[in-house]
Protein backbone atom coordinates (compact mmCIF):
# COMPACT_ATOMS: atom_id res chain seq x y z
CA UNK A 1 0.00 0.00 0.00
CA UNK A 2 2.95 2.22 -0.70
CA UNK A 3 1.58 3.26 -3.44
CA UNK A 4 -0.41 5.88 -2.03
CA UNK A 5 3.29 7.53 -1.21
CA UNK A 6 4.83 6.76 -4.49
CA UNK A 7 1.97 8.76 -6.49
CA UNK A 8 2.79 11.32 -3.89
CA UNK A 9 6.41 11.70 -5.21
CA UNK A 10 5.07 11.30 -8.72
CA UNK A 11 2.65 14.42 -8.30
CA UNK A 12 6.17 16.37 -6.69
CA UNK A 13 7.89 15.78 -10.05
CA UNK A 14 4.66 16.56 -12.05
CA UNK A 15 4.58 19.94 -10.40
CA UNK A 16 8.54 20.29 -10.24
CA UNK A 17 8.19 19.99 -14.03
CA UNK A 18 5.00 22.79 -15.09
CA UNK A 19 5.03 24.89 -12.57
CA UNK A 20 6.59 26.93 -14.83
CA UNK A 21 4.71 26.33 -18.16
CA UNK A 22 1.90 27.75 -20.00
CA UNK A 23 -0.17 24.82 -20.66
CA UNK A 24 -1.08 23.22 -17.31
CA UNK A 25 -3.24 20.67 -18.54
CA UNK A 26 -1.12 17.48 -17.88
CA UNK A 27 -2.95 14.77 -20.53
CA UNK A 28 -0.67 11.78 -20.17
CA UNK A 29 1.74 10.54 -17.60
CA UNK A 30 4.30 7.65 -18.28
CA UNK A 31 5.84 5.74 -15.20
CA UNK A 32 8.59 2.90 -15.99
CA UNK A 33 8.33 0.20 -13.54
CA UNK A 34 10.49 -2.18 -12.98
CA UNK A 35 9.33 -6.09 -12.18
CA UNK A 36 11.29 -5.72 -9.11
CA UNK A 37 10.04 -3.40 -7.40
CA UNK A 38 7.08 -4.07 -4.96
CA UNK A 39 4.91 -1.12 -7.09
CA UNK A 40 1.51 -3.19 -7.79
CA UNK A 41 0.08 -1.32 -11.27
CA UNK A 42 -3.07 -1.65 -10.13
CA UNK A 43 -2.76 0.45 -6.66
CA UNK A 44 -0.31 2.84 -8.64
CA UNK A 45 -3.75 3.59 -10.70
CA UNK A 46 -6.14 3.75 -7.78
CA UNK A 47 -3.52 6.27 -5.73
CA UNK A 48 -3.02 8.16 -9.57
CA UNK A 49 -7.07 8.71 -9.39
CA UNK A 50 -6.70 9.67 -5.81
CA UNK A 51 -4.08 12.30 -6.51
CA UNK A 52 -5.34 14.09 -10.08
CA UNK A 53 -8.89 14.69 -8.68
CA UNK A 54 -9.07 18.32 -9.07
CA UNK A 55 -5.82 19.25 -10.20
CA UNK A 56 -4.73 20.00 -13.78
CA UNK A 57 -3.85 16.20 -14.22
CA UNK A 58 -7.46 14.68 -13.59
CA UNK A 59 -8.59 13.17 -16.35
CA UNK A 60 -5.17 12.18 -17.60
CA UNK A 61 -3.99 9.30 -19.31
CA UNK A 62 -1.42 7.03 -16.91
CA UNK A 63 1.00 4.73 -19.10
CA UNK A 64 2.89 2.25 -17.10
CA UNK A 65 5.63 0.71 -19.03
CA UNK A 66 6.90 -2.28 -17.19
CA UNK A 67 10.10 -3.99 -17.44
CA UNK A 68 10.92 -7.26 -17.07
CA UNK A 69 13.57 -8.70 -14.35
CA UNK A 70 16.88 -9.43 -16.16
CA UNK A 71 20.16 -10.77 -14.52
CA UNK A 72 23.72 -11.51 -15.38
CA UNK A 73 25.87 -14.60 -14.00
CA UNK A 74 28.75 -13.75 -11.88
CA UNK A 75 30.06 -17.23 -13.23
CA UNK A 76 29.33 -17.80 -16.86
CA UNK A 77 28.27 -14.86 -18.13
CA UNK A 78 24.77 -16.09 -18.76
CA UNK A 79 22.19 -13.06 -19.19
CA UNK A 80 18.53 -12.71 -19.56
CA UNK A 81 14.77 -12.77 -18.30
CA UNK A 82 14.95 -14.28 -14.41
CA UNK A 83 11.37 -16.28 -13.85
CA UNK A 84 9.82 -14.99 -9.87
CA UNK A 85 13.31 -13.70 -8.51
CA UNK A 86 14.79 -17.38 -9.26
CA UNK A 87 18.44 -16.04 -9.26
CA UNK A 88 19.63 -19.52 -10.20
CA UNK A 89 21.55 -19.46 -13.57
CA UNK A 90 19.94 -21.91 -16.10
CA UNK A 91 23.62 -22.06 -17.32
CA UNK A 92 25.58 -23.41 -14.61
CA UNK A 93 23.63 -23.83 -11.66
CA UNK A 94 25.34 -21.11 -10.02
CA UNK A 95 23.44 -18.57 -7.24
CA UNK A 96 25.63 -15.42 -7.94
CA UNK A 97 23.55 -13.36 -10.46
CA UNK A 98 23.08 -9.67 -10.64
CA UNK A 99 20.24 -7.71 -11.15
CA UNK A 100 20.48 -6.15 -14.71
CA UNK A 101 17.13 -4.70 -14.88
CA UNK A 102 14.09 -4.91 -13.25
CA UNK A 103 14.41 -2.18 -10.54
CA UNK A 104 13.34 0.56 -12.19
CA UNK A 105 10.78 3.07 -10.99
CA UNK A 106 10.69 6.45 -12.54
CA UNK A 107 8.12 8.80 -14.20
CA UNK A 108 9.78 9.08 -17.82
CA UNK A 109 7.65 11.52 -19.69
CA UNK A 110 4.74 13.86 -19.62
CA UNK A 111 2.36 15.27 -22.11
CA UNK A 112 0.58 18.56 -21.64
CA UNK A 113 -1.76 20.67 -23.76
CA UNK A 114 -1.07 23.27 -26.20
CA UNK A 115 0.98 23.80 -28.83
CA UNK A 116 4.84 24.43 -27.39
CA UNK A 117 5.99 24.71 -30.81
CA UNK B 1 3.41 18.74 -25.98
CA UNK B 2 6.00 16.07 -24.74
CA UNK B 3 8.52 16.70 -21.44
CA UNK B 4 10.81 14.37 -20.73
CA UNK B 5 11.37 13.83 -17.17
CA UNK B 6 12.96 11.13 -16.28
CA UNK B 7 13.37 11.65 -12.41
CA UNK B 8 13.18 8.42 -10.02
CA UNK B 9 9.82 8.14 -7.96
CA UNK B 10 12.08 7.99 -4.41
CA UNK B 11 14.67 10.66 -5.86
CA UNK B 12 12.97 12.71 -2.69
CA UNK B 13 13.45 10.00 -0.68
CA UNK B 14 16.82 9.37 -1.47
CA UNK B 15 18.56 12.46 -1.36
CA UNK B 16 17.13 12.41 2.36
CA UNK B 17 18.71 8.70 2.59
CA UNK B 18 21.98 10.30 1.55
CA UNK B 19 21.66 13.52 4.49
CA UNK B 20 21.22 10.39 6.92
CA UNK B 21 24.19 8.67 6.01
CA UNK B 22 26.77 11.06 6.32
CA UNK B 23 25.47 12.01 9.71
CA UNK B 24 25.58 8.52 10.80
CA UNK B 25 28.91 7.78 8.64
CA UNK B 26 30.56 11.64 10.42
CA UNK B 27 29.85 10.04 13.61
CA UNK B 28 31.22 6.14 12.80
CA UNK B 29 27.06 5.34 13.50
CA UNK B 30 26.53 1.99 11.92
CA UNK B 31 22.91 1.91 11.44
CA UNK B 32 20.66 -1.33 10.62
CA UNK B 33 16.66 -0.95 9.71
CA UNK B 34 15.05 -3.98 10.47
CA UNK B 35 11.85 -5.15 8.50
CA UNK B 36 9.47 -8.16 8.57
CA UNK B 37 5.52 -8.83 9.27
CA UNK B 38 4.02 -7.59 12.33
CA UNK B 39 4.72 -9.94 15.28
CA UNK B 40 7.48 -12.21 13.57
CA UNK B 41 9.40 -10.49 16.86
CA UNK B 42 11.12 -7.83 15.87
CA UNK B 43 11.10 -6.42 19.23
CA UNK B 44 11.34 -9.35 21.34
CA UNK B 45 14.85 -9.79 19.20
CA UNK B 46 15.62 -6.71 19.68
CA UNK B 47 15.21 -6.88 23.39
CA UNK B 48 17.35 -9.90 23.73
CA UNK B 49 20.00 -7.93 21.55
CA UNK B 50 19.81 -5.27 23.19
CA UNK B 51 20.72 -6.92 27.02
CA UNK B 52 23.83 -8.57 25.08
CA UNK B 53 25.43 -5.82 23.82
CA UNK B 54 24.54 -3.44 26.77
CA UNK B 55 28.02 -2.49 27.67
CA UNK B 56 29.56 -3.41 24.89
CA UNK B 57 28.05 -1.35 21.98
CA UNK B 58 26.61 1.87 22.89
CA UNK B 59 23.37 1.85 21.31
CA UNK B 60 20.25 3.77 20.06
CA UNK B 61 16.69 2.85 18.61
CA UNK B 62 13.95 4.29 16.37
CA UNK B 63 10.79 2.67 16.39
CA UNK B 64 8.28 2.97 13.56
CA UNK B 65 4.82 2.13 13.87
CA UNK B 66 1.68 3.42 12.20
CA UNK B 67 -0.27 5.16 15.68
CA UNK B 68 1.20 3.25 19.10
CA UNK B 69 4.01 3.93 21.15
CA UNK B 70 4.55 0.45 22.56
CA UNK B 71 7.26 -0.76 21.31
CA UNK B 72 9.27 2.25 22.12
CA UNK B 73 7.90 1.67 25.92
CA UNK B 74 8.88 -1.99 25.79
CA UNK B 75 12.39 -0.87 24.67
CA UNK B 76 12.66 1.72 27.32
CA UNK B 77 13.04 -0.56 29.89
CA UNK B 78 15.96 -1.86 28.60
CA UNK B 79 17.72 1.65 29.38
CA UNK B 80 18.96 2.66 25.86
CA UNK B 81 17.68 5.85 24.34
CA UNK B 82 14.67 5.38 22.18
CA UNK B 83 12.51 7.78 20.12
CA UNK B 84 9.05 6.56 18.32
CA UNK B 85 7.83 7.28 14.88
CA UNK B 86 4.23 7.34 13.97
CA UNK B 87 3.66 7.16 10.47
CA UNK B 88 -0.02 8.27 10.99
CA UNK B 89 -1.59 5.39 8.63
CA UNK B 90 1.62 4.87 6.63
CA UNK B 91 2.82 1.02 5.91
CA UNK B 92 6.30 2.65 6.09
CA UNK B 93 8.94 4.52 7.28
CA UNK B 94 10.44 7.14 4.97
CA UNK B 95 14.01 8.90 5.59
CA UNK B 96 12.45 12.08 6.10
CA UNK B 97 10.73 10.63 9.01
CA UNK B 98 14.16 9.35 10.68
CA UNK B 99 15.45 12.53 9.80
CA UNK B 100 13.34 14.38 11.94
CA UNK B 101 13.97 12.30 14.80
CA UNK B 102 18.01 12.09 14.34
CA UNK B 103 18.72 15.49 16.55
CA UNK B 104 16.81 14.20 19.61
CA UNK B 105 20.34 11.50 19.84
CA UNK B 106 23.83 12.28 20.56
CA UNK B 107 25.17 10.71 17.59
CA UNK B 108 28.77 11.19 18.70
CA UNK B 109 28.30 9.01 21.69
CA UNK B 110 26.82 6.44 19.49
CA UNK B 111 28.16 3.12 18.06
CA UNK B 112 25.07 1.44 16.95
CA UNK B 113 21.81 2.82 15.40
CA UNK B 114 18.47 0.16 15.31
CA UNK B 115 15.72 1.36 13.25
CA UNK B 116 12.43 -0.74 13.42
CA UNK B 117 10.37 -0.56 10.89
CA UNK B 118 6.63 -0.98 10.39
CA UNK B 119 5.23 -4.60 10.31
CA UNK B 120 5.22 -5.00 6.69
CA UNK B 121 6.58 -7.60 4.33
CA UNK B 122 6.65 -5.18 0.97
CA UNK B 123 6.41 -1.30 1.69
CA UNK B 124 9.75 -0.26 3.98
CA UNK B 125 12.00 -2.12 1.49
CA UNK B 126 11.61 0.54 -0.59
CA UNK B 127 12.55 2.91 1.11
CA UNK B 128 16.33 3.59 1.90
CA UNK B 129 16.73 5.29 5.48
CA UNK B 130 20.53 5.96 5.21
CA UNK B 131 21.05 2.63 7.00
CA UNK B 132 24.07 0.25 6.57
CA UNK B 133 21.89 -2.53 6.47
CA UNK B 134 18.63 -3.92 6.28
CA UNK B 135 17.76 -7.01 7.93
CA UNK B 136 14.76 -9.05 7.84
CA UNK B 137 13.00 -11.22 10.43
CA UNK B 138 10.78 -13.87 9.28
CA UNK B 139 9.43 -16.00 11.77
CA UNK B 140 8.98 -19.62 10.95
CA UNK B 141 5.35 -20.01 11.52
CA UNK B 142 4.70 -17.85 9.03
CA UNK B 143 5.24 -20.28 6.76
CA UNK B 144 8.23 -21.17 4.55
CA UNK B 145 6.74 -20.01 1.03
CA UNK B 146 7.31 -16.42 2.39
CA UNK B 147 10.43 -15.53 1.20
CA UNK B 148 9.52 -16.56 -3.01
CA UNK B 149 6.50 -14.42 -2.02
CA UNK B 150 7.92 -11.53 -0.87
CA UNK B 151 11.72 -11.58 -2.55
CA UNK B 152 12.70 -8.44 -2.74
CA UNK B 153 13.08 -8.02 1.60
CA UNK B 154 15.36 -10.83 1.35
CA UNK B 155 17.10 -9.93 -1.85
CA UNK B 156 17.94 -6.45 -0.08
CA UNK B 157 18.92 -7.52 3.13
CA UNK B 158 22.44 -8.31 4.41
CA UNK B 159 21.19 -11.22 7.15
CA UNK B 160 17.94 -13.13 7.78
CA UNK B 161 16.75 -13.41 11.63
CA UNK B 162 14.46 -16.53 11.55
CA UNK B 163 13.03 -16.18 14.62
CA UNK B 164 10.71 -18.61 16.79
CA UNK B 165 12.74 -21.54 16.86
CA UNK B 166 10.83 -22.64 19.41
CA UNK B 167 7.93 -23.98 18.49
CA UNK B 168 9.69 -25.38 14.79
CA UNK B 169 8.29 -28.70 16.08
CA UNK B 170 4.77 -27.40 15.93
CA UNK B 171 4.62 -26.34 12.37
CA UNK B 172 5.53 -27.58 8.78
CA UNK B 173 7.66 -25.60 7.94
CA UNK B 174 10.35 -27.13 6.07
CA UNK B 175 14.04 -25.69 7.25
CA UNK B 176 15.89 -27.03 4.51
CA UNK B 177 13.88 -25.84 1.65
CA UNK B 178 13.40 -22.53 3.36
CA UNK B 179 17.20 -21.76 3.45
CA UNK B 180 17.53 -23.02 0.30
CA UNK B 181 14.95 -20.94 -1.19
CA UNK B 182 16.35 -17.73 0.74
CA UNK B 183 19.77 -18.57 -0.93
CA UNK B 184 18.50 -18.47 -4.31
CA UNK B 185 16.99 -15.18 -3.82
CA UNK B 186 20.23 -14.11 -2.14
CA UNK B 187 23.34 -15.91 -1.77
CA UNK B 188 25.24 -13.77 -0.08
CA UNK B 189 22.70 -13.29 2.89
CA UNK B 190 23.56 -14.46 6.46
CA UNK B 191 20.83 -16.50 8.19
CA UNK B 192 20.42 -17.30 11.90
CA UNK B 193 17.95 -19.32 13.59
CA UNK B 194 16.97 -17.83 16.87
CA UNK B 195 14.60 -17.90 19.38
CA UNK B 196 13.73 -14.63 20.72
CA UNK B 197 11.77 -16.69 23.64
CA UNK B 198 14.67 -19.13 24.80
CA UNK B 199 17.56 -16.96 23.29
CA UNK B 200 18.79 -19.73 21.24
CA UNK B 201 21.06 -18.47 18.53
CA UNK B 202 20.59 -14.69 19.47
CA UNK B 203 24.29 -14.74 20.78
CA UNK B 204 25.67 -15.94 16.98
CA UNK B 205 23.73 -12.95 15.56
CA UNK B 206 24.78 -10.55 18.46
CA UNK B 207 28.62 -11.43 17.76
CA UNK B 208 28.00 -11.19 13.92
CA UNK B 209 26.48 -7.86 14.56
CA UNK B 210 29.13 -6.47 16.91
CA UNK B 211 31.61 -7.35 14.46
CA UNK B 212 29.98 -5.03 12.09
CA UNK B 213 30.11 -2.20 14.91
CA UNK B 214 33.24 -2.53 15.35
CA UNK B 215 34.51 -2.63 11.68
CA UNK B 216 33.43 0.72 11.36
CA UNK B 217 34.65 2.15 14.85
CA UNK B 218 37.52 1.02 12.92
CA UNK B 219 37.41 3.52 10.35
CA UNK B 220 36.65 5.99 13.42
CA UNK B 221 40.12 5.81 15.17
CA UNK B 222 41.81 5.34 11.88
CA UNK B 223 40.59 8.97 10.68
N1 LIG C 1 7.31 -18.71 20.73
C1 LIG C 1 7.94 -17.56 20.43
N2 LIG C 1 7.25 -16.39 20.45
C2 LIG C 1 7.92 -15.26 20.15
C3 LIG C 1 9.29 -15.26 19.81
N3 LIG C 1 9.66 -13.98 19.54
C4 LIG C 1 8.56 -13.22 19.72
N4 LIG C 1 7.50 -13.98 20.09
C5 LIG C 1 6.14 -13.53 20.37
O1 LIG C 1 5.57 -13.05 19.17
C6 LIG C 1 4.71 -11.95 19.44
C7 LIG C 1 5.11 -10.74 18.60
O2 LIG C 1 6.40 -10.30 19.00
P1 LIG C 1 6.92 -8.83 18.74
O3 LIG C 1 8.34 -8.80 19.15
O4 LIG C 1 6.01 -7.83 19.33
O5 LIG C 1 6.82 -8.77 17.13
P2 LIG C 1 6.96 -7.52 16.13
O6 LIG C 1 5.58 -7.08 15.78
O7 LIG C 1 7.66 -8.09 14.94
O8 LIG C 1 7.78 -6.49 16.82
C8 LIG C 1 4.81 -11.69 20.92
O9 LIG C 1 3.71 -12.32 21.54
C9 LIG C 1 6.11 -12.35 21.31
O10 LIG C 1 6.12 -12.77 22.65
C10 LIG C 1 9.98 -16.52 19.80
O11 LIG C 1 11.18 -16.63 19.50
N5 LIG C 1 9.25 -17.63 20.09
MG1 LIG D 1 7.47 -4.45 17.08
ZN1 LIG E 1 26.08 -19.15 -14.82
Amino acid sequence: MHEMALMAGVFDIIRENTEDLPEKNVTRVTLVVGEMTNAVPEALEAAFEVYAKGTPVEGAELVIKNVPLMAKCRGCGWEGKTEKHVFMCPGCSSLGMEVVSGRELYVESLEVDGDGD
Amino acid sequence: MEIKVNTGILSANEQKAVENRSLFEKDRVFTINIMGSPGSGKTTVLEKTIDILTGTVRLAVIEGDIYTSKDARRIEKHGVPVEQINTGGACHLDAKMVSGVLNKFDLTGLDLMIIENVGNLVCPVEFDLGEDLKIAVLSITEGDDKPMKYPLLFRESGAVILNKMDILEFTDVDLQALRQDIYIINPDIKIFEVSARTGQGIDQWADWLTDRVNNKLKEKTAK
